[in-house]
């Protein structure tokens, strides 16, 4: 849409009614001229341009101040008839157009539109574009507004975009009623500026993501297209358009997820605490059995969790009412509804898990039930499906709850604000195979520095943008190490609140994890954070305050008058003597 | 042949050719002079000046910008005017007279460029 197209589509509505006002009012003026009056000493005289227009202001305005300058003859006054009632008529005319234009739905979306792409010409931060916002779509707004971020929300559904607005978001959230399939709806959402980072495609359906996902490929091959999907096919499409392209599978993620979790519980403890999960802290404890497993249901979920848990050599027995041919080769399959029957068939007694699995959430929540009570011990990871669900599975108080929308939320989420979590987790997971207890003592480490609950996660880049004091100082030769970036700028001899997690060097990329506190940053690195809220503003400071850091490094406060540092040049002694 | 242009081209040529009438003769002889000239050519050129709104073109522009500088003129003198004949006691003198037509000279520069970019516009589609 053109800058001023609105004033435009105003214009050339309006100007047959300000037409029709003109002719009328010009029309009543040469009357007023033409018909003879009288004066108070009866003498004849005529009204002058002057106060015919003055008659007429205040009569078709409908004020009436009565007969001006003088009383009017009868002529007049017959004119005065006319000349009211078409000039009341042109008004109503004009002013009701005015009304119908406002009205106008088209009108009405073209002043949005226009005023959508004035917040977004204006929006200087990075900012994500996320298209559909169903479940997955808001837990992911909601999670990138709490870190900051601007984010631009696509839908078609306009109640979906008005609920969104409605909510109150810590950062600036916008939406666009509109359909993401359609490329200039994606440029309008501002895909082609510098500080647009990613396109999330998260509507209902697959095909609709890919298609998003290839168009802002095409349109901006800078940004990272994220979208999730659950089918062989579109993964393989999509692993073909290139590195910037993330796909986001929430039962894989979750499948990988369970199995690392029977290796170490920690890693779920570690995970939830990261997440910001209410209430969850570093001294929870889960622990998964090993034993044999029951999976009921053996759709896109099941099939990957079998997987996980054969790669941790558990064994598995698979209840599933119409299984495929791919069900049908697995040697412990049990056919039929996950009932009384078939579970006891399928080992119920003696099993140490379950997985409910299936895509209907009251089908998950019998299993629950039925399982129990044949095995009260038994552990619980139940699918939860639906959102509003919520409060059913909460009392069904299941060991853990697997809802495809908050895996693949949380997902995108780390992958857009965090991406060096997953090098952390990696590392983490190697370390802890070939060490005993290394996720204990990263776990203890965490609790020290860090503790409470729903710590901040946040990534820094060393650049002359977001660190403007640390470049500058790294490229005058100092060592900026991270002990200093986390020193308490208030009292450089304490700590803040946070911990480094992984630190990615710009000049080759390699990435530490947990590095140690003395490594000197350089422009070009990227830093992973954990830490307190607090932590996250002074540090910011620190990083962009020249003389903050400085006074960190050396306890010195810098000279900052120009003058001040002449004299203190030329006079070294005022300088000792001054302290 | 056009009907909107004929209407266009027609209220536009009369917006000067009022002008113009109203414009000669000696500069500051009030009998040189009508009003209803001068109501005349204000009511014209309102209208030529609506009836170029909404064009969005380039020369579209241009033409509305003319005509809102002689609107501009126009109504000034006709405030003068009213001012001299109803406000202030001295009446119409040829100190008033000519600054009245003063102004209505500088907005028949504008509408001689209005009819200028018209009469260019028309010579440059050749249909």
């Amino acid at each position: 849409m053109q800058a001023n197209q609105v004033i435009f589509v105003v214009l050339r509505f309006m100007r047959r009614p300000i037409l029709v006002l003109i002719t009328v009012y010009a029309v009543s003026m040469v009357g007023w001229i033409l018909i003879p009056g009288v004066d108070e000493a009866g003498e004849p005289q005529r009204l002058s341009f002057f106060h015919a227009f003055y008659f007429l202001t205040y009569t078709v305005t409908t004020t009436g101040f009565g007969e001006l300058p003088n009383t009017f003859t009868e002529a007049q006054r017959m004119w005065g008839i006319v000349s009211l009632y078409a000039g009341v008529i042109a008004w109503f005319y004009a002013l009701g157009s005015i009304v119908g234009l406002v009205q106008n739905r088209e009108f009405q979306r073209s002043v949005a539109e226009r005023s959508f792409a004035k917040r977004i010409a204006r929006v200087s931060e990075p900012y994500f574009i996320v298209c559909g916002f169903g479940n997955t779509g808001a837990l992911l707004t909601r999670g990138l507004s709490e870190a900051g971020k601007t984010v631009v929300i696509i839908d078609r559904n306009p109640e979906r975009i008005s609920t969104a607005m409605m909510r109150d978001y810590p950062s600036e959230v916008m939406g666009l009623c509109a359909d993401a399939r359609v490329p200039e709806h994606l440029i309008e959402a501002g895909i082609l500026k510098a500080n647009c980072k990613a396109v999330v495609a998260l509507t209902q359906d697959e095909e609709v993501n890919l298609k998003i996902a290839v168009t802002a490929r095409l349109l901006n091959a800078g940004i990272w297209a994220v979208t999730q999907s659950t089918s062989a096919a579109h993964e393989d499409t999509l692993s073909t358009l290139g590195a910037n392209v993330h796909i986001v599978d929430p039962f894989q993620t979750y499948a990988k997820y369970l199995g690392a979790t029977i290796k170490n519980p920690k890693i779920h403890t570690l995970n939830q605490w990261l997440a910001g999960t209410p209430e969850a802290s570093l001294d929870d404890t889960l622990s998964l059995p090993r034993g044999e497993w029951i999976l009921c249901g053996f759709g896109r979920m099941g099939r990957w969790i079998r997987d996980a848990l054969e790669a941790e050599s558990i064994a598995t027995t698979v209840i599933e009412p119409d299984p495929g041919p791919e069900a049908k080769r697995l040697e412990n399959l049990v056919e039929g509804r996950a009932s009384q029957e078939t579970l006891i068939k399928a080992g119920a007694k003696t099993a140490v898990g379950v997985v409910a699995g299936t895509n209907n959430d009251s089908d998950n929540l019998s299993i629950l039930l039925n399982a129990r009570a044949l095995n009260s011990d038994i552990f619980f990871v139940v699918r939860q499906n639906k959102y509003r669900n919520q409060v059913v599975f909460r009392a069904g108080k299941a060991d853990l709850i697997m809802m495809p929308s908050m895996v693949s939320a949380r997902r995108i989420l780390f992958l857009l604000i965090a991406p060096l979590l997953k090098t952390f987790f990696e590392t983490l997971r190697e370390r802890d195979a070939a060490e005993a207890d290394y996720i204990d003592t990263v776990i203890a480490r965490l609790q020290e520095r860090v503790g409470g609950t729903r710590p901040r996660l946040w990534t820094v880049e060393i650049d002359q943008h977001s660190a403007a004091a640390v470049a500058k100082l790294s490229r005058a030769g100092h060592d900026v190490s991270l002990a200093h970036l986390i020193s308490d700028p208030v009292d450089p001899g304490r700590q803040l609140a946070c911990l480094p997690l992984v630190l990615r060097r710009g000049a080759d990329q390699s990435t530490t994890v947990l590095p140690k506190l003395d490594s000197a940053v350089a422009s070009g690195d990227q830093i992973l954070f954990c830490g307190r809220p607090r932590a996250y503003r002074l540090l910011e400071a620190t990083m962009n305050n020249e003389y903050a850091l400085i006074y960190i490094m050396t306890g010195q406060e810098v000279t900052r008058s120009v003058v001040l540092r002449w004299l203190a040049q030329r006079f070294p002694r005022l300088e000792t003597a001054g302290g | 042949m056009n009907l909107e242009r004929v209407i266009f081209g027609f209220f536009i040529v009369l917006a000067v050719a009022l002008n113009f009438g109203f414009f000669v003769g000696e500069i500051d002889n009030p009998d040189h002079h009508g009003i209803v000239e001068l109501f005349l050519a204000i009511v014209v050129n309102l209208i030529a000046t609506v009836l170029k709104l909404g064009d969005r073109s380039q020369i579209g522009a241009v033409l509305l910008a003319t005509s809102l500088v002689a609107d501009l003129q126009l109504l000034a003198a006709a405030v003068i005017w009213a001012i001299a004949a109803h406000v202030d006691s001295a009446g119409l003198t040829p100190a008033v007279m000519a600054s009245i037509v003063s102004l209505a000279g500088g907005a028949l520069v504008a509408n001689i460029i209005s009819v200028t970019i018209l009469v260019a516009e028309t010579l440059m589609l050749r249909r």
